[in-house]
Protein backbone atom coordinates (compact mmCIF):
# COMPACT_ATOMS: atom_id res chain seq x y z
CA UNK A 1 0.00 0.00 0.00
CA UNK A 2 1.56 3.66 -0.91
CA UNK A 3 -0.27 6.53 1.42
CA UNK A 4 1.46 9.70 1.25
CA UNK A 5 0.62 13.10 3.16
CA UNK A 6 0.71 16.11 0.73
CA UNK A 7 1.76 19.43 2.65
CA UNK A 8 -0.40 22.80 1.04
CA UNK A 9 -3.38 24.50 0.39
CA UNK A 10 -5.81 21.27 -0.38
CA UNK A 11 -7.79 22.62 -2.68
CA UNK A 12 -4.62 23.75 -5.10
CA UNK A 13 -3.19 20.29 -3.77
CA UNK A 14 -6.08 17.78 -5.02
CA UNK A 15 -5.67 19.89 -8.87
CA UNK A 16 -2.18 19.74 -8.72
CA UNK A 17 -2.21 16.08 -8.32
CA UNK A 18 -4.85 15.55 -10.99
CA UNK A 19 -3.15 18.00 -13.71
CA UNK A 20 0.27 16.26 -12.79
CA UNK A 21 -1.13 12.41 -13.42
CA UNK A 22 -2.36 14.29 -16.89
CA UNK A 23 1.23 16.18 -17.52
CA UNK A 24 3.59 13.39 -16.75
CA UNK A 25 1.84 11.12 -18.87
CA UNK A 26 0.36 9.04 -16.03
CA UNK A 27 -2.79 8.78 -17.60
CA UNK A 28 -4.22 10.40 -21.03
CA UNK A 29 -7.37 11.86 -19.64
CA UNK A 30 -9.48 12.99 -16.60
CA UNK A 31 -13.00 13.44 -15.99
CA UNK A 32 -13.76 15.98 -13.47
CA UNK A 33 -16.65 18.15 -12.61
CA UNK A 34 -15.81 22.01 -13.98
CA UNK A 35 -17.51 24.93 -13.89
CA UNK A 36 -19.61 25.82 -17.55
CA UNK A 37 -18.74 29.05 -18.39
CA UNK A 38 -21.88 30.81 -17.07
CA UNK A 39 -19.80 29.82 -13.87
CA UNK A 40 -23.30 28.67 -12.51
CA UNK A 41 -23.08 25.59 -12.67
CA UNK A 42 -21.04 22.23 -13.19
CA UNK A 43 -20.79 19.55 -15.74
CA UNK A 44 -18.03 16.96 -15.93
CA UNK A 45 -15.38 17.50 -18.54
CA UNK A 46 -13.25 14.69 -20.19
CA UNK A 47 -10.02 16.96 -20.47
CA UNK A 48 -7.40 16.32 -22.30
CA UNK A 49 -5.16 19.65 -22.32
CA UNK A 50 -3.75 19.11 -18.70
CA UNK A 51 -3.57 23.10 -18.13
CA UNK A 52 -7.18 22.98 -18.30
CA UNK A 53 -7.50 21.08 -14.89
CA UNK A 54 -6.47 24.32 -13.26
CA UNK A 55 -9.61 25.54 -13.57
CA UNK A 56 -11.31 21.95 -12.13
CA UNK A 57 -13.55 21.53 -9.57
CA UNK A 58 -12.96 17.72 -8.28
CA UNK A 59 -14.95 18.77 -5.52
CA UNK A 60 -18.05 20.40 -7.09
CA UNK A 61 -20.56 21.91 -4.29
CA UNK A 62 -23.71 20.35 -6.40
CA UNK A 63 -24.39 17.06 -8.13
CA UNK A 64 -25.65 17.76 -11.80
CA UNK A 65 -25.67 14.70 -13.56
CA UNK A 66 -24.39 11.50 -11.31
CA UNK A 67 -20.85 10.77 -12.19
CA UNK A 68 -21.77 7.12 -12.48
CA UNK A 69 -24.12 7.44 -15.38
CA UNK A 70 -21.10 10.01 -16.61
CA UNK A 71 -18.84 6.33 -16.84
CA UNK A 72 -21.48 4.38 -18.18
CA UNK A 73 -22.11 6.56 -21.03
CA UNK A 74 -17.92 7.16 -21.51
CA UNK A 75 -17.59 3.11 -22.01
CA UNK A 76 -20.98 1.82 -23.17
CA UNK A 77 -19.38 1.15 -26.46
CA UNK A 78 -16.30 -0.67 -24.79
CA UNK A 79 -13.95 -0.07 -22.72
CA UNK A 80 -11.50 3.30 -22.77
CA UNK A 81 -7.95 3.45 -25.36
CA UNK A 82 -5.65 5.20 -22.86
CA UNK A 83 -6.03 5.29 -19.33
CA UNK A 84 -8.21 8.03 -17.56
CA UNK A 85 -8.54 8.93 -14.61
CA UNK A 86 -12.05 9.25 -13.39
CA UNK A 87 -13.32 11.63 -10.13
CA UNK A 88 -16.18 10.44 -8.41
CA UNK A 89 -17.87 11.54 -5.19
CA UNK A 90 -18.52 8.94 -3.33
CA UNK A 91 -21.67 7.57 -4.38
CA UNK A 92 -20.75 8.23 -7.49
CA UNK A 93 -18.23 5.50 -7.17
CA UNK A 94 -20.37 3.28 -5.20
CA UNK A 95 -23.11 3.31 -8.51
CA UNK A 96 -20.10 2.84 -10.62
CA UNK A 97 -19.84 -0.14 -9.05
CA UNK A 98 -22.34 -1.46 -9.14
CA UNK A 99 -22.87 -0.12 -12.84
CA UNK A 100 -19.70 -2.86 -13.47
CA UNK A 101 -21.78 -5.89 -11.66
CA UNK A 102 -24.70 -5.10 -13.94
CA UNK A 103 -21.88 -4.70 -17.34
CA UNK A 104 -23.28 -1.01 -17.92
CA UNK A 105 -19.35 0.36 -17.42
CA UNK A 106 -16.50 -1.35 -18.49
CA UNK A 107 -13.88 -0.72 -16.36
CA UNK A 108 -10.27 -1.27 -17.94
CA UNK A 109 -8.12 1.59 -18.41
CA UNK A 110 -10.17 3.31 -15.48
CA UNK A 111 -8.73 4.75 -12.88
CA UNK A 112 -10.79 6.07 -9.63
CA UNK A 113 -10.61 8.92 -7.86
CA UNK A 114 -12.75 9.66 -4.98
CA UNK A 115 -12.22 11.47 -1.80
CA UNK A 116 -13.67 12.59 1.46
CA UNK A 117 -16.97 14.37 0.28
CA UNK A 118 -18.41 17.01 2.68
CA UNK A 119 -21.89 16.60 0.50
CA UNK A 120 -24.02 18.43 -2.03
CA UNK A 121 -26.14 21.48 -2.35
CA UNK A 122 -29.67 21.13 -3.13
CA UNK A 123 -28.88 22.20 -6.82
CA UNK A 124 -32.04 24.34 -6.73
CA UNK A 125 -30.90 25.67 -3.49
CA UNK A 126 -27.61 26.15 -5.18
CA UNK A 127 -28.61 27.55 -8.65
CA UNK A 128 -31.28 29.94 -6.95
CA UNK A 129 -28.18 31.24 -4.24
CA UNK A 130 -25.47 33.48 -4.16
CA UNK A 131 -22.67 31.33 -6.21
CA UNK A 132 -19.56 33.24 -5.13
CA UNK A 133 -20.79 32.99 -1.51
CA UNK A 134 -21.95 29.87 -1.96
CA UNK A 135 -19.10 28.25 -3.19
CA UNK A 136 -16.89 30.25 -1.23
CA UNK A 137 -18.65 27.99 2.19
CA UNK A 138 -18.36 25.11 0.36
CA UNK A 139 -14.27 25.08 0.00
CA UNK A 140 -14.44 26.42 3.60
CA UNK A 141 -16.08 23.25 4.62
CA UNK A 142 -13.20 20.78 2.91
CA UNK A 143 -11.21 22.14 5.94
CA UNK A 144 -13.75 21.19 8.93
CA UNK A 145 -16.49 19.06 7.07
CA UNK A 146 -19.20 20.46 7.85
CA UNK A 147 -21.67 21.93 5.08
CA UNK A 148 -24.57 23.74 6.65
CA UNK A 149 -27.39 23.48 4.18
CA UNK A 150 -26.11 20.48 2.70
CA UNK A 151 -28.88 18.41 0.73
CA UNK A 152 -30.94 15.54 3.71
CA UNK A 153 -29.37 12.46 2.33
CA UNK A 154 -26.02 13.64 2.68
CA UNK A 155 -26.22 15.30 6.39
CA UNK A 156 -26.33 11.51 7.13
CA UNK A 157 -24.55 9.88 4.43
CA UNK A 158 -22.34 6.91 5.94
CA UNK A 159 -20.36 6.41 2.73
CA UNK A 160 -18.62 9.25 2.32
CA UNK A 161 -14.61 8.15 1.94
CA UNK A 162 -13.25 7.20 -1.35
CA UNK A 163 -11.95 3.99 0.14
CA UNK A 164 -13.25 2.07 -2.94
CA UNK A 165 -11.54 4.01 -5.08
CA UNK A 166 -8.15 2.88 -6.83
CA UNK A 167 -6.87 6.47 -5.42
CA UNK A 168 -8.57 7.71 -2.23
CA UNK A 169 -7.64 11.50 -1.38
CA UNK A 170 -8.53 11.54 2.69
CA UNK A 171 -8.85 15.41 4.22
CA UNK A 172 -9.96 13.92 7.88
CA UNK A 173 -7.64 13.27 10.54
CA UNK A 174 -5.03 15.19 7.89
CA UNK A 175 -3.48 18.12 9.59
CA UNK A 176 -4.85 21.59 8.49
CA UNK A 177 -2.73 22.96 5.32
CA UNK A 178 -2.74 18.64 4.48
CA UNK A 179 -3.84 15.98 3.07
CA UNK A 180 -3.31 11.94 2.06
CA UNK A 181 -3.16 10.26 -1.10
CA UNK A 182 -3.88 6.66 -0.47
CA UNK A 183 -3.73 3.87 -2.90
CA UNK A 184 -6.00 0.94 -2.46
CA UNK A 185 -5.12 -1.08 -5.46
CA UNK A 186 -2.24 -1.76 -7.37
CA UNK A 187 -3.37 0.63 -10.59
CA UNK A 188 -3.59 3.28 -7.99
CA UNK A 189 -0.45 2.21 -6.40
CA UNK A 190 1.16 2.46 -9.87
CA UNK A 191 0.20 5.98 -10.55
CA UNK A 192 1.79 7.36 -7.54
CA UNK A 193 4.40 5.87 -7.96
CA UNK A 194 4.30 7.23 -11.25
CA UNK A 195 4.66 10.28 -9.27
CA UNK A 196 7.48 9.37 -7.28
CA UNK A 197 5.20 9.13 -4.37
CA UNK A 198 6.08 6.50 -2.52
CA UNK A 199 6.05 4.92 1.34
CA UNK A 200 3.34 4.67 3.85
CA UNK A 201 2.36 6.92 6.03
CA UNK A 202 0.95 6.50 9.02
CA UNK A 203 -2.75 7.21 9.06
CA UNK A 204 -4.04 6.35 12.43
CA UNK A 205 -5.64 9.52 13.16
CA UNK A 206 -7.30 9.63 9.79
CA UNK A 207 -8.95 6.42 10.36
CA UNK A 208 -9.97 7.39 14.03
CA UNK A 209 -11.72 10.39 12.77
CA UNK A 210 -13.47 8.51 9.83
CA UNK A 211 -14.24 5.68 12.34
CA UNK A 212 -15.80 8.26 14.65
CA UNK A 213 -18.13 10.01 12.07
CA UNK A 214 -19.38 7.16 10.16
CA UNK A 215 -21.01 5.87 14.17
CA UNK A 216 -22.72 8.80 14.64
CA UNK A 217 -23.66 9.20 11.00
CA UNK A 218 -24.91 5.66 11.16
CA UNK A 219 -26.96 6.81 14.20
CA UNK A 220 -27.81 9.95 13.25
CA UNK A 221 -29.45 8.29 9.66
CA UNK A 222 -30.92 5.38 11.59
CA UNK A 223 -32.84 8.01 13.27
CA UNK A 224 -33.68 10.74 11.02
CA UNK A 225 -35.72 7.48 8.95
CA UNK A 226 -37.10 5.97 11.45
CA UNK A 227 -38.12 9.02 14.29
CA UNK A 228 -38.29 12.18 11.80
CA UNK A 229 -38.80 11.28 7.73
CA UNK A 230 -40.39 7.65 8.73
CA UNK A 231 -43.42 8.95 10.27
CA UNK A 232 -43.85 11.60 7.79
CA UNK A 233 -44.30 9.05 5.02
CA UNK A 234 -45.02 6.16 6.20
CA UNK A 235 -48.78 4.70 5.83
CA UNK A 236 -51.22 4.97 3.07
CA UNK A 237 -52.58 8.70 3.82
CA UNK A 238 -49.03 9.89 4.62
CA UNK A 239 -47.26 8.16 1.62
CA UNK A 240 -50.26 9.58 -0.66
CA UNK A 241 -49.33 13.03 0.85
CA UNK A 242 -45.55 13.07 -0.42
CA UNK A 243 -46.87 11.96 -3.93
CA UNK A 244 -49.85 13.91 -4.16
CA UNK A 245 -47.47 16.83 -6.06
CA UNK A 246 -45.66 14.02 -8.31
CA UNK A 247 -46.43 14.75 -12.03
CA UNK A 248 -45.37 10.72 -13.06
CA UNK A 249 -42.70 12.89 -15.14
CA UNK A 250 -39.93 10.17 -14.30
CA UNK A 251 -37.14 12.43 -14.55
CA UNK A 252 -36.37 10.67 -10.56
CA UNK A 253 -35.67 7.25 -12.92
CA UNK A 254 -34.09 9.49 -16.22
CA UNK A 255 -31.40 10.76 -13.81
CA UNK A 256 -30.83 7.19 -11.61
CA UNK A 257 -27.53 5.81 -12.40
CA UNK A 258 -29.02 2.52 -11.33
CA UNK A 259 -31.84 3.11 -13.45
CA UNK A 260 -30.50 2.13 -16.35
CA UNK A 261 -32.71 -0.43 -18.52
CA UNK A 262 -33.04 0.77 -22.48
CA UNK A 263 -36.70 0.88 -21.72
CA UNK A 264 -38.06 1.18 -18.53
CA UNK A 265 -41.21 -1.31 -17.59
CA UNK A 266 -42.77 1.86 -16.40
CA UNK A 267 -42.60 3.55 -20.04
CA UNK A 268 -43.88 0.56 -21.95
CA UNK A 269 -46.59 -0.48 -23.29
CA UNK A 270 -47.12 -2.56 -20.48
CA UNK A 271 -48.72 -0.22 -18.78
CA UNK A 272 -50.33 1.67 -21.88
CA UNK A 273 -53.81 -0.03 -21.56
CA UNK A 274 -57.21 0.56 -23.73
CA UNK A 275 -59.59 3.21 -22.64
CA UNK A 276 -62.02 0.40 -21.32
CA UNK A 277 -59.38 -0.75 -19.04
CA UNK A 278 -59.11 2.82 -17.21
CA UNK A 279 -62.69 2.90 -17.32
CA UNK A 280 -63.28 -0.40 -15.83
CA UNK A 281 -60.97 0.70 -12.97
CA UNK A 282 -62.28 4.03 -12.75
CA UNK A 283 -66.10 2.26 -12.29
CA UNK A 284 -64.66 0.19 -9.45
CA UNK A 285 -62.65 3.55 -7.67
CA UNK A 286 -65.50 5.76 -8.64
CA UNK A 287 -62.45 7.66 -9.94
CA UNK A 288 -58.95 7.22 -11.51
CA UNK A 289 -56.32 10.12 -11.29
CA UNK A 290 -54.29 10.75 -14.93
CA UNK A 291 -51.11 10.10 -15.13
CA UNK A 292 -52.05 6.60 -14.09
CA UNK A 293 -50.19 4.39 -12.09
CA UNK A 294 -48.24 7.35 -9.98
CA UNK A 295 -47.54 4.91 -6.77
CA UNK A 296 -47.25 1.89 -9.00
CA UNK A 297 -44.53 3.37 -10.68
CA UNK A 298 -42.77 4.26 -7.13
CA UNK A 299 -42.95 1.07 -5.39
CA UNK A 300 -42.33 -1.18 -8.58
CA UNK A 301 -38.79 1.07 -9.07
CA UNK A 302 -38.48 0.49 -5.26
CA UNK A 303 -38.84 -3.49 -5.97
CA UNK A 304 -36.69 -2.97 -9.06
CA UNK A 305 -33.32 -1.19 -7.48
CA UNK A 306 -33.77 -0.44 -4.43
CA UNK A 307 -31.02 -2.94 -3.50
CA UNK A 308 -28.72 -1.30 -5.22
CA UNK A 309 -30.25 2.87 -4.94
CA UNK A 310 -26.64 4.27 -3.84
CA UNK A 311 -28.87 7.20 -1.76
CA UNK A 312 -26.94 9.85 -4.13
CA UNK A 313 -29.64 11.97 -4.03
CA UNK A 314 -29.84 12.37 -8.12
CA UNK A 315 -32.94 11.78 -8.02
CA UNK A 316 -34.51 14.18 -5.28
CA UNK A 317 -32.48 16.86 -7.02
CA UNK A 318 -34.10 16.40 -10.51
CA UNK A 319 -37.82 16.13 -9.23
CA UNK A 320 -39.76 19.94 -10.47
CA UNK A 321 -42.04 19.46 -7.13
CA UNK A 322 -40.13 18.81 -4.55
CA UNK A 323 -40.62 14.83 -3.75
CA UNK A 324 -38.47 13.68 -1.17
CA UNK A 325 -37.98 10.47 -3.57
CA UNK A 326 -34.27 9.92 -2.83
CA UNK A 327 -34.76 9.89 0.80
CA UNK A 328 -37.71 7.44 0.19
CA UNK A 329 -35.90 5.28 -1.80
CA UNK A 330 -32.80 5.67 0.49
CA UNK A 331 -35.37 4.55 3.24
CA UNK A 332 -36.81 2.10 1.59
CA UNK A 333 -33.07 0.74 0.43
CA UNK A 334 -31.58 0.70 3.76
CA UNK A 335 -34.36 -1.98 4.81
CA UNK A 336 -34.19 -3.86 1.65
CA UNK A 337 -30.47 -4.59 1.80
CA UNK A 338 -30.83 -5.26 5.53
CA UNK A 339 -32.37 -8.57 4.23
CA UNK A 340 -29.57 -9.58 2.40
CA UNK A 341 -26.88 -7.63 3.93
CA UNK A 342 -26.02 -6.06 1.14
CA UNK A 343 -24.25 -2.89 0.12
CA UNK A 344 -24.09 -1.77 -3.37
CA UNK A 345 -21.16 -0.91 -4.86
CA UNK A 346 -18.90 -2.68 -1.77
CA UNK A 347 -17.44 -5.57 -3.75
CA UNK A 348 -17.10 -6.07 -7.34
CA UNK A 349 -17.55 -10.15 -6.67
CA UNK A 350 -20.30 -9.55 -4.89
CA UNK A 351 -23.54 -10.70 -6.68
CA UNK A 352 -26.81 -8.25 -6.58
CA UNK A 353 -29.34 -10.42 -4.60
CA UNK A 354 -31.50 -10.84 -7.07
CA UNK A 355 -29.26 -13.09 -9.00
CA UNK A 356 -27.98 -15.51 -5.65
CA UNK A 357 -29.97 -17.09 -3.25
CA UNK A 358 -29.73 -19.67 -0.78
CA UNK A 359 -31.03 -23.09 -0.26
CA UNK A 360 -32.29 -22.11 3.25
CA UNK A 361 -32.94 -18.68 4.03
CA UNK A 362 -35.89 -16.30 4.60
CA UNK A 363 -38.26 -18.86 6.35
CA UNK A 364 -39.49 -16.03 7.86
CA UNK A 365 -41.28 -14.53 5.19
CA UNK A 366 -42.62 -17.83 4.11
CA UNK A 367 -46.91 -18.60 5.38
CA UNK A 368 -45.87 -18.50 9.02
CA UNK A 369 -49.62 -19.17 9.73
CA UNK A 370 -50.12 -22.40 8.42
CA UNK A 371 -48.04 -24.46 10.79
CA UNK A 372 -50.38 -23.76 14.25
CA UNK A 373 -53.30 -25.16 12.54
CA UNK A 374 -52.28 -27.95 10.09
CA UNK A 375 -53.33 -30.47 13.15
CA UNK A 376 -56.52 -32.03 13.53
CA UNK A 377 -58.39 -30.11 16.24
CA UNK A 378 -59.46 -33.53 17.44
CA UNK A 379 -56.37 -34.83 17.43
CA UNK A 380 -54.76 -32.12 20.08
CA UNK B 1 -75.26 0.55 6.12
CA UNK B 2 -72.39 -1.62 2.81
CA UNK B 3 -72.56 -4.55 2.36
CA UNK B 4 -70.37 -7.01 4.48
CA UNK B 5 -66.79 -7.38 3.38
CA UNK B 6 -65.62 -10.12 1.43
CA UNK B 7 -62.30 -10.17 0.86
CA UNK B 8 -61.21 -10.43 -2.50
CA UNK B 9 -57.52 -12.28 -3.23
CA UNK B 10 -55.17 -12.57 -6.11
CA UNK B 11 -53.37 -15.80 -6.39
CA UNK B 12 -50.43 -16.43 -8.34
CA UNK B 13 -50.07 -20.20 -8.53
CA UNK B 14 -47.20 -21.63 -10.49
CA UNK B 15 -48.33 -24.21 -12.91
CA UNK B 16 -46.10 -27.97 -12.16
CA UNK B 17 -47.17 -27.82 -8.59
CA UNK B 18 -49.75 -25.23 -6.47
CA UNK B 19 -52.01 -24.41 -9.59
CA UNK B 20 -52.28 -28.50 -10.35
CA UNK B 21 -52.75 -29.28 -6.26
CA UNK B 22 -56.01 -26.07 -6.84
CA UNK B 23 -57.12 -28.51 -9.25
CA UNK B 24 -56.95 -31.54 -7.33
CA UNK B 25 -58.86 -29.73 -4.58
CA UNK B 26 -61.82 -28.89 -7.18
CA UNK B 27 -62.02 -31.96 -8.72
CA UNK B 28 -61.88 -33.89 -4.93
CA UNK B 29 -64.80 -31.52 -3.98
CA UNK B 30 -63.14 -29.81 -1.41
CA UNK B 31 -64.81 -26.81 0.15
CA UNK B 32 -62.82 -23.69 -0.39
CA UNK B 33 -63.66 -19.59 0.22
CA UNK B 34 -64.53 -18.62 -3.77
CA UNK B 35 -62.82 -15.47 -2.78
CA UNK B 36 -59.46 -16.47 -4.37
CA UNK B 37 -59.13 -15.58 -8.20
CA UNK B 38 -56.24 -17.39 -9.73
CA UNK B 39 -53.57 -17.02 -12.38
CA UNK B 40 -51.47 -19.45 -13.55
CA UNK B 41 -47.86 -18.40 -13.88
CA UNK B 42 -45.65 -21.09 -15.49
CA UNK B 43 -43.38 -20.91 -12.07
CA UNK B 44 -43.18 -18.55 -9.19
CA UNK B 45 -40.36 -16.65 -10.35
CA UNK B 46 -42.57 -15.24 -12.96
CA UNK B 47 -44.33 -12.97 -10.70
CA UNK B 48 -42.59 -10.14 -11.14
CA UNK B 49 -43.04 -7.85 -7.30
CA UNK B 50 -44.59 -5.05 -9.97
CA UNK B 51 -47.69 -7.64 -10.42
CA UNK B 52 -48.53 -7.83 -6.80
CA UNK B 53 -48.12 -4.35 -6.44
CA UNK B 54 -50.42 -3.40 -8.88
CA UNK B 55 -53.11 -5.64 -7.67
CA UNK B 56 -53.02 -4.35 -4.34
CA UNK B 57 -52.89 -0.74 -5.84
CA UNK B 58 -55.59 -1.68 -7.77
CA UNK B 59 -57.79 -2.79 -4.70
CA UNK B 60 -56.93 -6.20 -4.27
CA UNK B 61 -57.43 -7.22 -0.68
CA UNK B 62 -54.48 -9.88 -0.32
CA UNK B 63 -52.07 -11.49 -2.83
CA UNK B 64 -50.89 -15.10 -2.79
CA UNK B 65 -47.81 -16.65 -4.58
CA UNK B 66 -47.89 -20.49 -4.42
CA UNK B 67 -44.90 -22.61 -5.84
CA UNK B 68 -43.30 -25.91 -5.11
CA UNK B 69 -41.84 -26.75 -2.04
CA UNK B 70 -37.96 -25.58 -2.11
CA UNK B 71 -36.11 -28.37 -3.75
CA UNK B 72 -38.66 -29.00 -6.14
CA UNK B 73 -39.10 -26.48 -8.63
CA UNK B 74 -39.70 -27.66 -11.72
CA UNK B 75 -37.05 -24.57 -13.12
CA UNK B 76 -34.40 -25.95 -10.18
CA UNK B 77 -34.39 -22.42 -8.56
CA UNK B 78 -36.99 -20.57 -9.58
CA UNK B 79 -38.69 -20.61 -6.29
CA UNK B 80 -35.93 -19.64 -4.33
CA UNK B 81 -35.70 -16.43 -6.57
CA UNK B 82 -38.81 -15.93 -5.92
CA UNK B 83 -38.16 -16.23 -1.97
CA UNK B 84 -36.24 -13.23 -2.20
CA UNK B 85 -38.68 -11.16 -4.71
CA UNK B 86 -41.18 -11.75 -2.17
CA UNK B 87 -39.65 -10.78 0.64
CA UNK B 88 -38.31 -7.70 -0.89
CA UNK B 89 -41.87 -6.74 -1.91
CA UNK B 90 -43.03 -7.30 1.33
CA UNK B 91 -39.95 -5.69 3.22
CA UNK B 92 -41.03 -2.56 0.76
CA UNK B 93 -44.45 -2.45 1.91
CA UNK B 94 -43.53 -3.03 5.56
CA UNK B 95 -41.24 0.50 5.05
CA UNK B 96 -44.13 2.55 3.47
CA UNK B 97 -46.61 0.89 6.06
CA UNK B 98 -48.65 -0.74 3.47
CA UNK B 99 -49.79 -3.29 4.89
CA UNK B 100 -47.07 -6.44 4.04
CA UNK B 101 -49.45 -9.05 6.30
CA UNK B 102 -52.01 -9.19 2.60
CA UNK B 103 -49.05 -10.49 0.61
CA UNK B 104 -48.02 -14.19 1.54
CA UNK B 105 -45.97 -17.15 0.13
CA UNK B 106 -46.78 -20.66 0.17
CA UNK B 107 -45.27 -23.93 -1.05
CA UNK B 108 -48.18 -26.27 -1.88
CA UNK B 109 -46.94 -29.29 -3.79
CA UNK B 110 -49.05 -31.19 -6.51
CA UNK B 111 -50.17 -33.52 -4.52
CA UNK B 112 -51.04 -30.92 -1.92
CA UNK B 113 -54.91 -30.81 -2.59
CA UNK B 114 -55.78 -30.45 1.15
CA UNK B 115 -52.95 -27.95 1.83
CA UNK B 116 -53.91 -25.49 -0.82
CA UNK B 117 -57.83 -25.93 0.47
CA UNK B 118 -56.75 -24.60 3.77
CA UNK B 119 -54.05 -22.33 2.64
CA UNK B 120 -57.05 -20.77 0.51
CA UNK B 121 -58.88 -20.46 3.76
CA UNK B 122 -56.76 -19.32 6.40
CA UNK B 123 -55.79 -16.57 3.93
CA UNK B 124 -59.27 -15.55 3.23
CA UNK B 125 -59.91 -15.57 7.05
CA UNK B 126 -56.73 -13.71 7.84
CA UNK B 127 -57.54 -11.00 5.18
CA UNK B 128 -61.11 -10.95 6.41
CA UNK B 129 -59.87 -9.86 9.88
CA UNK B 130 -57.72 -7.12 8.67
CA UNK B 131 -60.40 -5.31 6.47
CA UNK B 132 -60.83 -4.00 3.09
CA UNK B 133 -57.49 -2.73 1.71
CA UNK B 134 -57.73 0.93 2.09
CA UNK B 135 -56.17 1.31 -1.58
CA UNK B 136 -59.45 -0.26 -2.88
CA UNK B 137 -61.62 3.53 -2.58
CA UNK B 138 -58.45 5.32 -3.09
CA UNK B 139 -58.16 7.57 -6.50
CA UNK B 140 -55.35 9.35 -6.34
CA UNK B 141 -52.75 6.44 -6.60
S1 LIG C 1 -32.90 6.11 -6.51
FE1 LIG C 1 -32.21 8.24 -6.29
S2 LIG C 1 -30.81 8.16 -4.52
FE2 LIG C 1 -31.05 6.05 -5.24
S3 LIG C 1 -29.37 5.70 -6.70
FE3 LIG C 1 -31.16 6.39 -7.90
S4 LIG C 1 -30.90 8.61 -8.07
FE4 LIG C 1 -29.54 7.93 -6.40
S1 LIG D 1 -37.83 1.45 -12.80
FE1 LIG D 1 -37.27 -0.66 -13.23
S2 LIG D 1 -37.66 -0.96 -15.43
FE2 LIG D 1 -37.58 1.26 -15.03
S3 LIG D 1 -35.47 1.83 -15.46
FE3 LIG D 1 -35.63 1.45 -13.23
S4 LIG D 1 -35.05 -0.69 -12.98
FE4 LIG D 1 -35.51 -0.38 -15.16
S1 LIG E 1 -41.14 12.08 -7.95
FE1 LIG E 1 -40.71 14.03 -9.01
S2 LIG E 1 -39.27 13.48 -10.66
FE2 LIG E 1 -40.23 11.57 -9.95
S3 LIG E 1 -41.99 11.27 -11.32
FE3 LIG E 1 -42.73 12.38 -9.52
S4 LIG E 1 -42.61 14.54 -10.09
FE4 LIG E 1 -41.34 13.43 -11.57
S1 LIG F 1 -42.11 -24.42 -11.24
FE1 LIG F 1 -43.21 -24.34 -9.37
S2 LIG F 1 -42.08 -22.83 -8.31
FE2 LIG F 1 -40.89 -23.02 -10.11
Amino acid sequence: MVAVKIEGNRWEGFKGFLRDLLGEGAVGAVVVPYPVPAGDSFAHLLVKEPSRVDHAWPVAPVMTVQGGRVVSRLTRKGPVEVPTVVVLRPCELAAMRELIKLNQVKPQGLLTVSFDCPGAYPLRSYLEGNGEEIKAAFLNALKDFRLAGARPLCQVCIRFTGAWADIEVGFLGAPQGSFYLIAHTPQGEKALEALGYTGQEDLAEREKAVEELTASRVSEREAYFREEFGPQVAGPEALLATFHNCINCHNCMRVCPICFCRECFFESNALKVAPHNYLMRARRKGGLRFMPDTLLFHTGRMNHMSLSCVSCGACEDACPNAVPVSRLFAMVGDRTRAIFQYEPGRDLEEPIPFLDYREEELQEWEEPYIQSTTHCPSSL
Amino acid sequence: MSEPFEPKIVGFLCYWCSYTAADLAGVSRMKYPPNLRVIRVMCSSRVDPVFIIKALLDGADGVLVAGCHPGDCHYQKGNYYARRKVALTKKILESLGLGPERVKLSWIAASEGPKFAQVAKEFTEEIRRLGPNPARAEIFL
